[in-house]
């Protein structure tokens, strides 16, 4: 044994002091060459794993696991448990619900009733241990708290009253399917001789026919469901920026049935009671997405200049888009070249343009004026350049 | 002190320990460089002109398709798409018994179903007021109980023919020749829908060769006009693209390998 354990130390010995030996030889011309042939490996090596790959463009959903295996995670509803999934959406919604709701169109506003949980779950109700420490957890799915004559329940989508909470967590259980090409081939279509002016009311957002005058036209009537966010304010940018407009730059997503209502309440499929038409049931909560600010500061509406230039112009794939997976804003730094180019001055005359900010850069170290500090301090990548060429 | 001794002396094996530990990097960098990235994808930029009687216009908000493979090698489909022929919209709805001023609304605005605009108050009563609306909204307003609710989901209440049957008639021609063309080419077909200027964007395109089309005649104002063109799509940017895009237009042109067919929409029966 020992012999054997010997002669295993002398051969790894053996292979380290070649190594060593390539180095310790007194032939000063070996030992470079030998420095070079490993330097050499290494730089290969580099140069292949540092090679530039084709960027992914799907992101990871940001998904949180809802609570199970305790008596709390029946304060956590789940859509996707197996129990759940057996059952068709009319089973527990009334739709449209019959509850107070507060809408001016018949709506699925609210939680089912009671009957639609106690039915299944009458045991984590009204037993003993349901009503150990702060009460039957499974109330505060819908309640604020779980108190016999608590009647104030959580905002279900919209909310029906000012006073309404949201719950703590913004979570969502489905994810939308709304193929914007279908919707495109029905809505986004424009006489020449017939502007349309949006117009926003409280409860609808058609568009309206307004005659021939100075107002901006709204062409691709995407505005009947996204409008300017005006919930969301983006942090202030430093002084030289402080136009209110920039500080609402994002469109609002559809967070009501009304506008898809418009059409499809009835005879349109998917109808209104056909929820999964829509709804499709994520394995695990899905967070909201949160929007920030990273890069540019263009402002939808108002801002510096008047972007007048229909929706579809800039965002140039929208309208083949078939589902909302995978789906970007992706709008090219050429759609803006269109008009911010030396060669369109005669044109845009107050138009900042992309080579007046590229020699800015030059100068300051950052392009200021489109985007934010953190993304206009890095050097301008190559297609900035080939835009405006 | 035995095996140190052997390596020194022993050229061969050294020799072979060195090639081996050269050759393990080589064989890494080797098997990442062969593991190239998809070649660059194409981009072409539409731009739909035709020439009317009142002067060269752009075709606004017309969907067109993007099929695998060149005019030769879509000669099946492309007869197809010759004969697939779609009747004009005001025919359509003439054989729907619609009423003249709900024919004279949907080409006012240039709609193919009732979805396409909200029907104003002006519609429901008064001289412009259209009979299918007026029903529809009588309908609504009993169950809604809410004029402004009853207004704006009125196209729930239509008749399924008046509502979207233009629609839906020519949307199963066109998804009938998607269909076939998918399960020959067995490449799915991009589409895309040109804007106010007549411009649309295909990108991220595999570079080839590919056929592009309308399918079915778009319908200008006195004519039905039908696009099959060929177009070699190689791998660019859309820069490169923006500066030279490729004209589609009922006049002649010798830049451009492609079919118009133009056919002047028919008298129907009134």
């Amino acid at each position: 044994m020992k012999d054997c354990s010997r002669r295993i130390s002398l051969r790894s010995l053996a292979s380290w002091r070649l190594c060593v030996g390539l180095f310790s030889r007194k032939d000063p011309k070996k030992r470079i060459g030998a420095l070079f042939a490993i330097c050499f490996c290494f730089a290969v090596i580099i140069a292949a794993q540092t090679r530039r790959r084709a960027p992914t463009t799907q992101r990871r959903p940001t998904t949180v696991q809802a609570a199970r295996g305790s008596a709390a995670k029946y304060s956590a509803f789940l859509h996707s448990s197996e129990k759940h999934k057996s059952l068709t959406c009319n089973e527990c919604h009334k739709i449209p619900t019959t509850w107070a709701a507060k809408r001016d169109f018949p709506d699925v506003a609210d939680f089912p009733d009671h009957d639609a949980c106690v039915r299944c779950h009458r045991a984590q109700f009204f037993t003993r241990q349901a009503m150990i420490g702060t009460g039957p957890a499974i109330c505060t799915v819908c309640h604020v708290k779980a108190a016999p004559r608590e009647e104030r329940r959580f905002a279900f989508g919209k909310p029906n009253a000012a006073d309404q909470q949201a719950k703590a967590k913004d979570e969502r259980q489905f994810t939308i399917e709304f193929p914007h090409d279908k919707h495109q081939n029905v809505i986004a279509r424009l006489d020449e001789c017939h502007r349309l002016q949006s117009v926003r009311s409280e409860s609808h957002h058609k568009l309206k026919s307004v005659p021939l005058d100075d107002k901006k036209p709204d062409y691709n009537n995407c505005s009947i469901c996204h409008q300017t966010d005006m919930s969301l304010a983006i942090v202030a940018l430093p002084a030289p920026n402080a136009d209110p407009a920039m500080l609402h730059p994002f469109k609002s997503m559809p967070r009501t049935h009304d506008s898809c209502f418009n059409c499809h309440w009835k005879n349109e499929k998917p109808v209104a009671a056909d929820c999964t038409g829509c709804h499709k049931a994520a394995p695990a909560f899905i967070a909201e997405p949160g929007r920030k600010r990273i890069s540019a500061k263009f402002a939808h509406e108002g801002g510096k200049g008047e972007h007048v230039a229909e929706c579809t112009t800039c965002h140039i794939n929208i309208t083949r888009a078939g589902t909302l997976r995978g789906l970007t804003p992706d709008v090219p730094i050429n759609a803006c070249a269109a008009c911010h180019r030396e060669s369109k001055k005669t044109t845009y005359p107050k138009a900042v343009t992309i080579e007046a900010e590229l020699e800015q850069f030059k100068k300051t170290g950052e392009c200021a004026y489109c985007h934010t500090p953190d993304v206009g301090q890095k050097k301008p990548p190559p297609s900035h350049e080939t835009a405006v060429q | 002190m035995t095996i140190r001794y052997r390596f020194r002396q022993n050229g061969f094996v050294r020799t072979v320990f060195i090639f081996f530990f050269l050759l393990f990097p080589f064989t890494f960098s080797f098997v990442a460089h062969t593991q190239s990235p998809p070649a660059a994808p194409g981009v072409v930029r539409l731009k739909v002109r035709y020439k009317s009687a009142e002067g060269t216009k752009d075709l606004a908000r017309k969907r067109f398709y993007l099929i695998k493979g060149s005019l030769d090698q879509n000669k099946p489909l492309i007869e197809k798409i010759k004969q697939t022929n779609i009747e004009s919209r005001e025919c359509f709805y003439r054989s729907q018994s619609a009423s003249e001023p709900l024919i004279k609304w949907l080409r006012d605005n240039d709609c193919e179903s009732v979805y396409c605009r909200e029907v104003e108050d002006k519609y429901l009563s008064g001289p412009d007021a259209v009979r299918e609306f007026q029903t529809a909204f009588e309908q609504a307003l009993a169950e809604l109980k809410n004029r402004d609710a009853a207004r704006r989901w009125l196209p729930n209440y239509l008749p399924p023919q008046i509502r979207s049957g233009f629609y839906d008639a020519k949307q199963k021609a066109i998804q009938a020749l998607i269909s076939e063309t998918e399960s020959t080419t067995k490449t799915p077909v991009m589409s895309i829908m040109t804007d106010r200027k007549g411009t649309a964007y295909l990108t991220n395109i595999e570079p080839g060769i590919y056929t592009i089309s309308n399918l079915v005649g778009s319908e200008t104002e006195k004519t039905s006009l039908l696009w099959i063109c060929e177009r070699e799509v190689k791998a660019t940017d859309l820069g490169v693209a923006m500066k030279r895009p490729m004209m589609l237009s009922n006049e002649k042109d010798p830049k451009v390998k492609c079919e118009v067919i133009e056919r002047p929409l028919p008298v129907c029966n009134k």
